[in-house]
């Protein structure tokens, strides 16, 4: 009788403890989801002016960082061990790192090459001792087609070490402003919003060259466009774009909160 | 004219399936009709406005009647450009979403008021956009240059309604594949009315037995030139004092209350009126306005001739409908149609610009009877050249061509 009602009290005590786990568990999920939510929204408000593309990424890699944070601590409460997981992990990420670190120099070149690095495809560009036309800009390299119709393969490290001349005519008026839309805001009253918003700063830009947004392409969650502008006065260039990014994120927020008050 | 296209290309085996997107405000969101899906864009009425303002300054500018001013030069910098931007977004939204759906061979755009389709697509397939308003790269001013062409070259074919305009766009600088195919009737639809018929037409509109009936047909739209009709007729009422000029049609959908509400056709016929009863032809002025079918196949049977006396004419299918009842045309110039009437042996041509001109021509067909049946019978020769059938085979090679 004794031992069945030790049995008893050791099985209520670990299913409380079980219980128990599984709450502390779950509210560190819950505290994840709302500080990885809150940093997103604090990093959009605090970097309106940054390149619409580039703040959702930072948004992205901010809030992947704080869920991996915040699960590993959450499984760490339910008594598992994750210092061991910890250490392969670290190990075969630094082993991959090393294994593909070219790659990833040209990758994140091309990155910052696609924000930064005023060219695109079809633009007249000279790197280094290459020069050509932009036919293909991939993940690795930007592909220049020749003078003589010859391919020429430029590493997108390249594009970040090197001295990049663009040699298209009329480039310097050109502001590209790529942009990454969450998938569920309406495009054609985001793009009537941005159109109106670049209309207010036309005595700024050339008449000729009216802003033009384009869908680059579409994710599960994102919609990728680029907004392009032509200004009249290249001194003007950098007070144009921190004002149409800032235009961007307002019109952005806006119609977030538009989407969410309507569900 | 894509309507009919479509089905008889449906019903030649030349399409498995086509997928229509077009604007209406009021209509239902998908209909299936003879095997065609047509998928409408409903718009705000605020929006439906901007986007006709839009379109109508477009129209307008591309057909030289709009006054150069820094309003419509700067229509790309506008709010109502933005609605015209809305709507093509809706467009190329739906036909994105479709696509994922029915992975379509290619897209065939209709009309100069979809031409930034094609920039907005994101869509690696190929794209044919059709342009059946007159191009004149003269016409197209200045800061509207780098859009257009921006928008054209989007497209890997454009086709346009005769050799004139194909040239004129190659020097606008479109750089990829061009062609003019002539715009096409369905001929079968037409035919010869009874009796009792063209009796009813002439009853419906007192028109006398032996009175002689000159045809005027078209929109009513200032760029249709009626004005220019009445006052050609107008100089030769005394030498034929028993013919009466027939000016039939009514307005656009954008000038109709159901449609964009832009009243457009009511003011044009309040002065045609006016300019009839100034020159004193108003009681040998009948204005019928919209015809059915049937009047309009009487209407042809019961004229001694037609005139096309477009301002500016993307073609003049009306011509060609003229040829179908071997009855003579004699046609605008300025008329994309004009491309196909040979001096004096289909037809005769003459400046819209010019009463004294349209009169002699008038008077010649009026007082010889062989003339104008030789004209007729030639231009009815003609119009095979314009009918659905040839059409169809002409655009299936364009898109064969690009489809393999």
């Amino acid at each position: 009788m004794a031992r069945w009602q030790a049995g008893v009290e050791l099985v209520e005590l670990i299913l409380y403890d079980a219980i128990n786990k599984i709450v502390v568990f779950a509210v560190i999920v819950a505290a994840t989801a709302i500080v990885a939510k809150v940093l997103s929204l604090l990093i959009r408000g605090a970097f309106k002016t940054w390149v619409p593309a580039v703040r959702t990424n930072v948004q992205r890699v901010v809030s992947i960082s704080i869920w991996v944070g915040g699960l590993i601590f959450a499984i760490e409460q339910l008594g598992l061990r994750t210092d061991l997981f910890l250490l392969i992990l670290g190990l075969l990420g630094v082993a991959t790192l090393l294994a593909i670190k070219d790659t990833l120099e040209n990758i994140g070149a091309k990155y910052f090459s696609d924000v930064y690095v005023p060219f695109k495809v079809g633009d007249i560009i000279r790197v280094g001792n290459s020069a050509g036309k932009v036919i293909e800009i991939n993940p690795i390299t930007t592909v220049l087609l020749t003078d003589d119709k010859r391919l020429v393969s430029v590493p997108n490290t390249a594009f970040v070490r090197e001295k990049v001349v663009n040699m298209t005519p009329r480039i310097w008026k050109e502001i590209l402003v790529p942009i990454a839309i969450n998938g569920t805001i309406d495009l054609p009253e985001f793009e009537s919003e941005v159109l109106k918003a670049c209309h207010k700063m036309r005595r700024y830009l050339d008449a000729r060259f009216p802003p033009v947004l384009t869908v680059k392409g579409r994710g599960k969650r994102y919609v990728n466009l680029v907004l392009t502008l032509m200004v009249k006065d290249s001194s003007k260039k950098n007070e144009i774009i921190s004002n149409v990014n800032q235009k961007i994120s307002e019109i952005e927020d806006k119609m977030m909160r538009g989407r969410k008050s309507r569900k | 004219m894509v309507f009919p296209l479509l089905r008889q290309m449906l019903e030649n085996g030349l399409l498995k399936d086509s997928h229509w997107i077009s604007l209406s405000p009021t209509g239902p969101r998908k209909v299936l009709a003879s095997g065609i899906t047509l998928n409408h864009i409903q718009l705000e009425k605020e929006r439906v406005k901007g986007y006709g303002r839009a379109k109508e300054k477009m129209w307008k500018t591309l057909h030289g009647i709009q006054k150069e001013d820094w309003l419509s030069d700067s229509l790309f910098w506008q709010d109502e450009f933005v609605d015209y931007t809305y709507y093509n977004r809706l467009c190329s939204e739906l036909a994105t979403q479709l696509d994922k759906e029915n992975d379509f061979d290619l897209f065939y755009i209709h009309d100069f008021q979809q031409l930034p389709f094609a920039h907005m697509l994101n869509v690696i397939k190929p794209k044919i956009f059709r342009w059946h308003i007159p191009f004149d790269e003269s016409l197209i001013p200045d800061l509207w240059k780098q859009s257009l062409s921006s928008y054209f070259n989007a497209y890997d074919v454009v086709i346009v309604s005769c050799q004139k305009y194909l040239e004129s766009l190659k020097r606008f600088g479109y750089k990829g594949k061009a062609s003019y195919i002539y715009p096409y009737i369905e001929d079968g639809i037409y035919k010869r009315p009874s009796r009792s018929e063209v009796e009813e037409f002439n009853h419906k509109f007192g028109i006398k037995e032996d009175a002689r009936v000159v045809l005027v047909l078209a929109r009513l739209d200032p760029m249709k030139g009626q004005d220019r009709a009445i006052k050609g007729f107008a100089k030769v009422t005394k030498s034929f004092p028993d013919t009466k000029l027939v000016v039939a049609g009514d307005g656009s959908f954008s000038s109709s209350k159901a449609g964009i509400g832009l009243s457009k056709a009511e003011i044009w016929l309040s002065k045609l009126r006016e300019l009839a009863k100034k020159l004193g032809v108003e009681n040998q002025v009948i204005f019928t306005g919209h015809l059915t079918h049937k009047e309009l196949q009487a209407a042809y049977e019961r004229c001694e001739l037609t005139i096309l006396p477009s301002v500016l004419e993307g073609f003049g299918l009306v011509v060609v409908e003229s040829w179908l009842y071997k009855k003579p045309a004699i046609v605008s110039s300025m008329a994309g149609v004009a491309e196909l009437v040979k001096e004096e042996e289909n037809g005769l041509l003459f400046n819209p610009n010019n009463p004294d001109d349209l009169a002699n021509k008038l008077s010649a067909v009026l007082a010889n009877q062989s003339l104008a049946s030789s004209l007729g019978g030639n231009g009815f020769k003609t119009s095979r050249q314009c009918f659905l059938g040839r059409g169809m085979k002409a655009e299936a090679k364009v898109m064969q061509d690009l489809v393999g």
